[in-house]
Parts: structure tokens; sequence; C-alpha cells
């Protein structure tokens, strides 16, 4: 019975993290459906994102200084702003090279983390959390508010876009024009408009993930390394350009992380996430979700 | 028997493409494989060549069981195929991709070829020289050192042969090599053909334009929707009702 | 006429050869030499890189992990056994042959991104066992002591004497290179980047040759890794890093993929202009970064497609230099142009 819950206590930590590498996931699988673009910048977006969330919550712009809800949405919305600059740069990215384009947005990654170190400084700062720090107790079972908080939000966010991608015409459109950019194109559907409001959907979403971490992590520039690469690994998990896949992904790899640090080693942990993706990936080459390819010749 | 299809049968999902399909190519004949569009001809083609392993049934070439063998150890097997939509090496010169083909037929040891420069030059030499022959067969020479992706339609055509020829074939499939040639370039191709077959190479030919087919071909295989209608010599499939019924069906005339 | 050209090229090699000779005594300092020693080993990665990269088309995305293999080899053969590099060196060779191997097994099933994530990810199995596996490896604080090499009684311990030892092996590595590329090997690897479903069609075993290609990489790595273990007598996992990787990329893509000459340009290049940066603290990663967006967007064949652009103006100087000097005159042909 203890040993249930210690299971259940440790995947309920790794769903939490895990929607947070889902959020990230999400957004690099949008942005790769929409324009077969991999970002390998999607790190420096979350951490980019968190900064431009969290400055508000701790007043470090011009003195103004605001609830961590209403800088939650000004960190989005200024992130999402920040995502329709950059597809005009991830648009010329879109038409190299698969090699190319990941030396171009790891260059782009690169830009980002250093100039957030000469704006913010390396040292980074610790966020208050705008919930309680005591774990409710169910049982035998003690579950932090942040991560109930970190779940809720996601799922909210993920329902959100799913409604808008279905319901929505323009969510309709954005759909159309990642099936087939040509058709898309002669059914009189803007394909560069729907490309930025993908980029605002993917880099709103990252912004979300990395505020909400926020007050579980210390916020410096070298924040996102790590969460972009896991993110990836996720989106790669369920499938590339998959949304559901993505989610899946994300959310399987913030469980399989917890329960390898938790059960074999918490040294190896992150090694071990990886061999499990190898695994799968040598099983399923195009992710869990992913389309399976035929080789046409 | 030369080559022999046994009860061949490709499901692609719930879908099936190529429905127990049995029949035999002659050694040092052209065999002609035709049939309405998505009536399963490159489902056969990509089995033959390796690149689809069949759901049930059996490839015999030579008496031995090739079924379900890689694409590069069918080419060992000596079968050579070429590609409906030109698929040449695009960083390479003509000559480099003939010369690509030769590489299985090396007799020098890797660890030899990589660190030993007199024995890559040999090598290399000895390859030219046998590419440099077929180059003469189709007429391209002229084209050797010119990237072949840069090269004009028809040309690619004759570049693909030969580099299918490099790779020293005892049957040679050709998956619709008159597509996109006008009616002097397919003329010629006819002749090439014939030049191929003289040589002791057997052609199995999938393919659309049918005075290609019926000007070249001994024995004629036709398939709809998966199923062989019929076989025989060119008099016999033309007077066929069920291939006239196949092709009338879908407007193609014959 | 023809003679023309090849002689000025005999010229060059000779002044080029003549200056990577004397190098040493013209430097200022022996930290110059240490910069260009460490050019050499980079020379040798992005070599190995660019053989499975740029030629055979592989996402090899654990260069940095396979140096550590060399490195770590040769580091702990030297502290155990007492190895000497002329020892540590041809086992360093073997060993990052078998982990580029093993990196390379996943590029049976999966390509293209799905390659590279697979092989980041070994990147970081690779330097977490270097972190965690202490009594072996020496955790976080690495080996060290690691001695320098002699030949014969003359001792290999200075940078400037180590600086031979590294230009020896760079050429050796080059020459290697370009004699693997030459012939049937460099075909086959060009054919499976081309077109990968094609090639076995053609006879080409795709599988075999794309783990060859990460073999060769490994290889490469691994005696990169021993040089630098012996010439900086300190090695930790710290060094051997994702970053590692993704700057070994850059190195040889802003050379230029597919183009040896491209990855002795691009390891020169930019660790020397990185030294040049350091005077503008935090801001020469922002400018680095730039730089690669420059070519990636503008010149996506590295610096030898810059060379290539050139080359056409070049040989119309030369021409024209050659007509001026032998009493020809440039107007006979200018209405052509």
């Amino acid at each position: 019975m203890r040993e249930l819950s210690v299971l259940v206590q440790t995947i309920i930590g790794g769903i939490g993290i895990g929607s947070l590498y889902a959020l990230v996931a999400l957004s690099t699988s949008m942005i790769y459906r929409s324009m077969g673009l991999i970002n390998f910048a999607n790190g420096s977006i979350y951490m980019v994102g968190t900064y431009l969330g969290m400055i508000w919550y701790r007043g470090m712009v011009m003195g103004l200084q605001f609830s961590y809800w209403v800088s939650f949405i000004i960190g989005i919305l200024l992130c999402a702003g920040f995502g329709v600059v950059m597809e005009r740069v991830f648009r010329k990215l879109a038409d190299v090279d698969l090699r190319n384009m990941l030396l171009g947005t790891i260059g782009l990654g690169f830009i980002l983390d250093n100039l957030m170190i000469i704006i913010f400084g390396a040292e980074g700062f610790a966020v208050k959390s705008p919930v309680s720090s005591k774990p409710i107790i169910l049982g035998s079972i003690r579950i932090l508010p942040q991560n109930i908080l970190l779940v809720t939000v996601a799922a909210i966010l993920v329902i959100a876009l799913q409604i808008f991608l279905t319901k929505s015409k323009t969510g309709k459109a954005m759909r159309a024009s990642a099936q087939d950019r040509d058709i898309a194109r002669t059914m009189g559907i803007h394909v560069n408009q729907s490309n930025a409001i993908t980029f605002a959907i993917g880099f709103g979403l990252s912004a979300a993930a990395g505020i909400l971490a926020a007050p579980i992590v210390y916020v410096n520039p070298a924040m996102g390394s790590a969460v972009g690469t896991k993110a990836f690994a996720g989106a790669v998990l369920g499938g590339l350009g998959n949304i559901p896949g993505a989610i899946l992904g994300g959310v399987s790899f913030g469980i399989i992380e917890a329960i390898s640090a938790g059960y074999i080693s918490s040294q190896y942990t992150k090694g071990i996430s990886f061999i499990i993706v190898l695994v799968v990936l040598m099983f399923m080459p195009s992710g869990i979700l992913g389309e399976k390819q035929v080789d046409k010749v | 028997m030369f080559l022999e299809l046994e009860h061949l049968t490709m499901k692609f999902g719930g879908l099936v493409a190529v429905d127990d399909i049995s029949f035999s190519v002659n050694k040092g004949e052209i065999h002609g494989l035709i049939g309405p569009n998505g009536s399963g001809k490159t489902t056969i083609f990509n089995m033959l060549s390796g690149y689809y392993k069949p759901t049930s049934g059996k490839i015999v070439f030579e008496g031995k069981n090739i079924t379900g063998l890689p694409a590069h150890k069918v080419t060992q097997a000596g079968f050579a195929r070429t590609f409906q939509n030109l698929r040449l090496f695009k960083s390479m010169t003509v000559l480099e991709n003939v010369m690509v083909s030769m590489g299985h037929l090396a007799k020098t040891q890797l660890l030899n070829v990589m660190f030993n420069p007199i024995a890559a030059q040999k090598e290399n030499d000895l390859f030219t020289e046998k590419a440099m022959k077929l180059l003469d067969l189709l007429d391209i020479r002229q084209y050797a050192h010119n990237l072949a992706v840069s090269l004009p339609y028809g040309t690619q055509r004759r570049v693909e042969i030969a580099r299918a020829l490099a790779t020293e074939p005892k049957i040679l499939l050709l998956d619709e090599p008159a597509a996109g040639l006008n009616e002097v370039e397919t003329n010629e191709l006819a002749e090439i053909l014939t030049t191929i077959r003289q040589s002791g190479i057997t052609i199995f030919l999938v393919e659309h334009d049918m005075k290609l087919v019926m000007g070249s071909c001994h024995e004629i295989t036709v398939i709809d929707y998966g199923k062989k209608i019929a076989e025989g010599d060119c008099d016999c499939v033309r007077s066929d009702p069920r291939v006239i019924e196949a092709y009338l069906g879908k407007e193609e005339d014959l | 006429m023809k003679k023309n050209p090849k002689t000025l090229k005999l010229i060059l090699f000779s002044i080029a050869g003549i200056a990577l000779l004397i190098f040493p005594l013209l430097a200022k300092n022996s930290y110059q030499v240490h910069i260009l020693n460490l050019v050499g080993i980079y020379m040798m990665l992005s070599l190995g890189l660019n053989i499975a990269m740029g030629y055979a088309g592989q996402m090899n995305l654990a260069m940095g992990a396979l140096w550590a293999v060399g490195a770590y080899t040769a580091g702990l053969l030297n502290q155990r056994l007492g190895l000497s590099l002329w020892l540590t060196l041809p086992c360093a060779i073997v060993a990052g042959g078998l982990v580029g191997g093993f990196v390379g097994l996943p590029a049976l099933k999966v390509r293209a991104h799905y390659l590279s994530i697979v092989t980041i990810g070994l990147n970081e199995v690779i330097n977490i066992i270097l972190v965690n596996e202490t009594k072996l490896t020496g955790g976080v604080d690495g080996i060290s002591k690691i001695a320098k090499p002699a030949l014969f009684g003359f001792k290999i311990n200075t940078e400037q004497r180590y600086y031979y030892l590294i230009l020896i092996a760079v050429i050796a590595t080059f020459l290697i290179s370009r004699q693997i590329l030459s012939g049937r090997v460099g075909r086959n690897f060009r054919a499976i980047r081309d077109d990968y479903k094609t090639a076995p069609a053609m006879g080409v075993n795709a599988g075999f040759y794309k783990l060859l290609a990460f073999i060769i990489s490994g290889c490469f790595a691994g005696a990169a890794g021993a040089l630098y273990a012996h010439l900086n007598a300190y090695i930790s996992p710290d060094i051997f890093e994702h970053k590692t990787t993704l700057f070994i990329m850059t190195l040889t893509m802003v050379g230029g993929l597919g183009n040896l000459n491209g990855s002795l340009i691009g390891s020169f290049i930019l660790p020397v202009l990185q030294e040049y940066l350091r005077a503008i603290q935090d801001w020469q990663y922002v400018v680095y970064g730039l730089a690669i967006m420059v070519v990636v967007l503008f010149v996506p064949g590295g610096l030898m497609q810059v060379f290539t652009l050139l080359k056409p103006y070049v040989t119309m100087l030369t021409s024209r230099f050659n007509k001026l000097k032998s009493g020809t005159t440039v107007g006979e042909d200018s209405n052509v142009s």
C-alpha cells in the first residue's frame, strides 16, 4: 500500500513537469507542422517567455508591478507578439535543408540566450508561487498545489487550443495550410498569415510553460536549454507534427523522468529518459502517433 | 525457370494492392507488364526489386528464393532497376552516377581502397573504363563529366539505364522508361532495349506506351485491380476481351 | 600558358607550408601556439563530422561525446597503466570507432531530425556516465596529470613542440579523409546522402555505409581525443558536453559541409575569431550567433561557397593579368563581355 502511494505520487509529480514539456513540445510540433521547420531554439524561447512575464511580477520594468496572473497574461501576449516578428526570420530558415535549419535555429537560440544575459545578467532570481506551498494531503498522498496548478492551466490551454483549431475559421484555415500549403493557397488561405498565428500560439504556449514553471525552478538565462531538448524529445516521441502526440510525448517524458529518478537512479535520470526515447523510436521510427512513412520510390 | 512469381500478394493495411499473382519470365526475352493506372504494376515492380516485402507468396530467381531480400541483396543477385521519376544522384556527374553501381562488383578489399592510394586509383581507373563503355552504348559519352541532374529529361533517362546496366544485371527492370519521352526518343529507346537484350540481359518492362510494349515485348502480362487478367504474346493479349474491357472501361486505347 | 596556374599553386603551397612550419617561432607567446594546437584538434574533429554529415548525410550530433571517448581512453590508459601517447593513440582511435559505430546503430532505423535527437541523447548519456562513474572516470573532477609524450628521449613537453605533432596529425587525417572519399567509399557515402532510397538498387548496402560513416567520425574523434588529453594534461566531462558538439558542427558548417577544405577553414576561423571577440565580453556570443545566421541564410554552403562564387572573378582577373603579361591587349575580348 505504501509502495503504491509512493508510485502514484511519483507519477503525479511526473505529470506536473511533463505538462510543461508538453506545452513546449506542442509549440515545437505546431511550428514543424505549419512550415516543416525544426526549432532548436524552442528552449530559448521558453526562457525569453518566462522573462517577458516575470519582469512584471518582479517589478523590473519602470517600477511597474503586477500580480502573478496579470504578468502571466502579459508574458504570453508579449511572447506571442515576439513569435509574429520571429516568423519572418524562421520563414527564411524553413526553406534551407535540415542541417542548415538546425544550425540556424541553434544560432538564433544562442543570440537570444546571450542577449538575455546582457540585459538581465547571468544570475537569475527565484519567484514566489501564487499558491500556497503547503502540500495537500489525500490519504497517504501529498500533492503540491503548484503541481495541480501546472496541470490544470496546461490542460485549459490545450483544450482552448483544440477548440480554436477545430471550431474557428482561422483555426480551420491553419490546419488546412499545415496539411498542404499549395492547396491552401488556391483555397484563398493566406499561408504566411496562418503561419504567423501558429508562431504566436507556439511562442505563447512556451511562455505559459515558462511562467508556470518559474515558481518551481530558478529563473535564469540558461534555464531553457535542458527543457528545450526534453520537449523536442517529447515531440519526437509522440510523433513530430502531431498535436495529441506532442502532449502524450511531453507528459510521458515527464513521467519516465520522474519514475527513473525515483526508482532507478537520480543521477542517470536524463540518460535513462533518452534511452527510452531511443528504444521507442527503434520500434516506431516516426514516434508513437506519427504518421508511418511508406518508402515510396 | 528463370524468374518466377508464385502467388504474390501485397496488402497495405486493409487494401489489397496485388492479389495472388503468378507468372514467369523467360530468360533472354523482353517481358511486358501492363495494366491501367493503379492496377498494381509499380507494387509488383517494388516487390521484385526488394523495396516491398510481399505479404505472402514467393519470388524465385534461377532456382533461388529471393523473397524479402533487402534491395541491395536483390541487386547483387542480378536484378537492376530504373525509377519512374528520375532519381539520379544529384551531386554526381554522369560518370560518377554510373560508377556507384559498380561498387558491389568490386574485388578490392574495402580497407585497401580506403587507405591504399594505388589500389584505389586502380579501381577507379577500371570503373571509369567500364563506365565509359556503357556511356558509349547509350550514346552519352559527351556528358560524362556533366552533373547528371543538369541534363535534359531524355538524356537523364539514358543515364538511368546506364546506371542500372552498370550493376551487371541478369535481368533489367524498367519502370515506365518511355514516360515523358517524345516519339523520336521512344523509338531510340526501343532500339536500346533490343541492343540490351541482344547482349543477353532479360528485360522486364512496366510501361504505358502501348506502341513500345507491342513493338518490343515477347510476352505480356496484363493486370487490373491487382489481379492477373491475361497473358501471352502481343496478338493474344490485344484480342483478349477482358483486356479490352479493362482498358475501354478506363478510356485508354490499346 | 597552362603551366602558370600550376606554378602559382606550387608557390602558394610552399608559402603556406613554410608559414605553418615557422609559426611557433613567430608567435608572440605560447598561448597563441596553444590556440593553434586547439585549432588543429578541431580540424580533426570537423573532418570526422564532415565525412559523416557532409558526405554521408548522417546527423551525428554526438561528436563531443566521441571526442570524450578518445580523451578518456588515452587519459585512463596513461594514468592507470602508464602508457605513452604512442600506445594510447591507437587505443583511442579504436575506442572512438567502436563507440561511433554504436552511436550510429539507430541510423539503421531512424533518420534526419529523428536521428539528430537520438544522437543528441546519446551524447548526453555518455556525458552522464563520465560524470557519475566516479571510480572509473574521476567524476566531475576528471583526470589530471596526463603525461606529455616523448620521441626517442626527445620530450614533446611544450606547446611549440606539440604543435608539430598536431600538424602531422592534421595533415595525416586530411590525406586519409581525401583518400577515403576519392573512391568507392566516398561515392557510396554521397549516394546514400543524395538519395538513400535509390542507392540500394545500385547495390549499395546503405546500412553498412551509414555505420561506416559513424565509425570513421568516431575514429577521428578518438584520435583528436588522445591528442587533446596528452596536450592539456587534464580532462573533465564539461569539456565534452552537448555545446561542444554544436561548436564542432558550427565550425564544419561555417566552413562548408561536403568539402574537406571547408573543415580546415571553419576550424581555423571560428576559434581564432572567438579569441579576438573576447574583448567585447558578453556580446561575443551574440556576434557569433549573428555570424551563424548570416552563413545559414545567405551562404548555406559555408565559406567554401563564397570561394566558389568568387572563383570566376579570380580566373577572369588572372587571365587578364596573363594576357597583359603576354602582350595581347585586353581590349580584344572586351566587347564579348
